[in-house]
């Protein structure tokens, strides 16, 4: 995994596309792909999408920033290259060779290992491809793997995996994990923070990030995609939570999170965020569990760890 | 410590103290500010005295009001020749001008000084949406006509929305009560031992009342001569009744109440520091020396520490320095927030593993008495207008001590501690003169 997947064809974009024309795309392609499903494929595509010359947008990191609460520093926080990258990710998704729907898909997991900083004025390489397409209780997920690195710069500087659920989408010869996915009781600690969701939560976020997934964005547009109301962006969560870690993290860590009930907006949501320090007292990591302040619900969890 | 001269507390005034939306609705900050120090002049005869400097301040402050001290400088009978500076520490911005201020006595650097704060829970600044705030401020450098349209253009319904301040804290979102609720629930402290906490503030600030120790204390303004939030004939039965609050999430342990907990209030306070030479040479009164104090500050954002409790920390450090123990002090003066922060103060100290893993120390740090508690009542019965308190506070125990004199042969001795927003706390040890 520390280099971009052998056996794989590289595919140079031109530029980093534009989600909002991808899901266009995706949505164009839908019903053709719910006709062909008779004859879907069940191989991922071999190709791994490669974009040079990326820089982050000083402008738009900024947003990003003023947005989750992060600190204005140089260095890009980690949930910001992950809106700069996953474009990447999202063409691979849309290809015709792609065995499943991009509309509608579920975010599951979100892991990210961010090794070597990176300053809003750098100059990036990105590559993406899919991976680990897999059987779920629910239907069939895959892996979407990006990689960030400074150009001219084999060292991987960012590397981040997102693990989606394709729902009710059952592959012939794609084995389902027996208990796998089952979840365990919770019962919500003392709150550390909450958050006061506003129903623009998803516009807000969709304008920084670039993700305007209808789900997102309004009840009516979520409704028309079988949603009772608008959700936040998962992303939105694991971002603030990152940012709510603080400064012992440093620039470089790991950022893991699962994503359970969706945070239909507006919400307001419990966070709870307990430090782990080492025998001589540093920081070793900080594992973090979101609910529902209402119903307990459990929305995600996960755990920033030092590299 | 030994070479440096002392700074004397020669006297306080302030104004009484107003439940929000109540008698000082319409008075601002600056107002509220310039009638205290109208009523110190008044009392020591300040009239146009150019005094060493004045600092004061105010937790919810407009951006108008950069320069509030000063400006209450100019509007008060004080010399216009008075320098004066702002202080912001949240809710132990009075305490923390007492000490910085008694500091430049001590150091030489100025002879008198007046500390002080108040606060306006009801002429509170609104703030206008990030929105609407970007683009009047690209609509103040737009410079043609087609800059201005296009400032305007990013306007959207939304931004119009004034917000409201809340006392929510910056990283967590969870109001001081919500924080204050978590920490109670912690240290397991008894809704009975709340409410009679309160019961005791009200009844002691009565009978001070009912004595006549606030009448060189407090200047009337606006129609009221007392705390408007006094009640002298609350009971543990009216205080029972009351619903709880803060921390519902706990269920049945949720034990904060309206009761037991301050209101938001406004009101103004102003104590009158000096060197003792500067008040010899005028005949004040001496009430009592500045004698130390210490900042604390407590990691509660991930819930290392309850919000409120860095005084927990602050009053073991300033007293291990000056070599002193709750054994000597008389009158503990500990600011009541919510009579919850107080009491899991005490249980802290009283706590051996606390205090040996926490606090660095052998065992329990002690047990406070309860009868040298708060003995002129606290914020849960006069109210708590954040910035105003500690100066109430420093006035009150100084006239306290004064009247106590001495205590087997040394100085009546005074504690202060103030916990403030942000999981700050700052202490402070005042001696009879």
């Amino acid at each position: 995994m520390t280099a971009p997947v052998s056996g794989l064809e590289t595919v140079e974009l031109p530029e980093m596309p534009s989600l909002s024309r991808l899901y266009v795309a995706a949505a164009r392609d839908a019903a053709r792909k719910l006709v062909g499903r008779a004859s879907a494929r069940v191989s991922l595509p071999r190709a791994r999408h490669h974009v040079a010359g990326v820089r982050p947008d000083l402008v738009k990191m900024t947003e990003y920033q003023t947005l989750l609460g992060e600190t204005k520093r140089d260095v890009a926080p980690a949930g910001y290259v992950h809106t700069l990258a996953f474009p990447a990710a999202m063409s691979v998704m849309g290809r015709e060779d792609f065995p499943l729907p991009l509309l509608g898909m579920v975010h599951l997991r979100n892991s990210v290992e961010y090794l070597l900083p990176i300053r809003y004025d750098d100059l990036l390489e990105v590559w993406a491809w899919a991976e680990n397409l897999a059987g779920h209780r629910a239907g069939t997920q895959v892996e979407l793997v990006v990689e960030v690195r400074h150009a001219g710069n084999d060292d991987v500087a960012w590397r981040g995996t997102s693990t989606y659920l394709a729902k009710g989408v059952y592959l012939p010869g794609v084995d389902k994990p027996g208990l796998n996915g089952q979840r365990d009781e919770f019962s919500p600690p003392a709150p550390t923070a909450l958050w006061r969701l506003a129903s623009e939560t998803g516009r807000e976020y969709a304008a920084v990030s670039g993700d305007f997934n209808p789900i997102h964005l309004s009840s009516i547009s979520a409704r028309a995609l079988g949603m009772r109301r608008s959700i936040a962006h998962g992303m939105y969560t694991a971002s603030r939570a990152l940012a709510e870690v603080g400064p012992q993290k440093g620039d470089t860590f790991t950022w893991d999170v699962a994503f359970e009930a969706p945070v239909f907006l507006p919400a307001r949501v419990c966070l709870s965020i307990t430090d782990i320090a080492d025998d001589d007292g540093t920081w070793a990591r900080s594992e973090f569990v979101g609910w529902n302040a209402s119903s307990g619900r459990r929305h995600f969890r996960g755990t920033i760890a030092r590299l | 410590m030994s070479t440096l001269r002392k700074a004397v507390v020669v006297g306080g005034n302030r104004i009484p103290f107003a439940r929000a939306n109540g008698a000082y609705a319409m008075t601002s900050n600056q107002d509220m500010l310039t009638a205290a120090l109208d009523g110190l002049v008044a009392r020591f005869g300040l009239q146009d005295e150019r005094i060493g400097e004045a600092a004061a301040g105010a937790v919810l402050k407009h951006s108008r009001d950069f320069n509030l001290t000063r400006e209450a400088v100019l509007g008060s009978a004080l010399s216009p020749e008075t320098p004066a500076y702002d202080v912001q520490q949240a809710c132990a911005t009075g305490l923390e001008t007492v000490l910085g201020l008694a500091d430049k006595i001590k150091l030489g650097r100025i002879e008198s000084a007046v500390a002080g704060g108040v606060d306006s829970a009801s002429d509170a600044p609104i703030v206008v949406s990030e929105g609407l705030r970007h683009a009047v401020l690209e609509l103040n450098g737009a410079k043609t006509v087609q800059q201005k349209l296009k400032a305007l253009s990013r306007l959207r319904p939304k931004d119009v929305t004034p917000v409201a301040p809340g006392t929510n804290e910056p990283r967590t979102g969870l109001s001081m009560g919500e924080h204050q609720a978590l920490t109670t629930a912690q240290w397991d402290i008894s809704r009975e031992a709340q409410d009679e906490l309160a019961l005791a503030s009200h009844r002691n600030l009565a009978d001070a009342y009912g004595r006549g120790f606030f009448d060189d204390l407090i200047t009337p303004y606006r129609g009221l001569a007392r705390d408007s939030n006094l009640r002298p004939d609350t009971s543990m039965d009216k205080l029972g009744s009351l619903k709880t609050v803060f921390g519902r999430q706990l269920g049945d342990k949720a034990t904060m109440t309206a009761g037991n907990s301050t209101p938001l209030t406004d009101g103004a306070s102003s104590v009158l520091l000096a060197s003792e030479e500067w008040a010899e040479s005028r005949d004040l009164p001496i009430l009592a020396d500045v004698v130390d104090g210490e900042a604390a500050a407590v990691d509660f954002v991930h819930g290392k520490d309850g919000l409120l409790m860095a005084p927990v920390f602050a009053v073991p450090r300033l007293l291990g320095r000056l070599g002193l123990t709750f054994e000597d002090i008389d009158y503990f003066e500990i600011h009541e927030a919510f009579a919850g922060t107080v009491l899991c103060h005490l249980a802290a100290w009283e706590d051996e593993e606390f205090c040996r893993e926490r606090l660095g120390l052998d065992g329990a740090f002690g047990k406070v008495d309860r009868a040298k508690l708060n003995v002129n009542g606290s914020s849960l019965a006069a109210g708590h207008p954040f910035a105003a308190t500690g100066g109430r506070i420093v006035a009150t125990l100084a006239k306290q001590l004064h009247e106590r004199g001495s205590v087997g042969g040394r100085p009546a001795r005074g504690l202060i501690s103030v916990c403030a927003a942000g999981g700050l706390g700052v202490a402070a040890v005042l001696e009879a003169r």
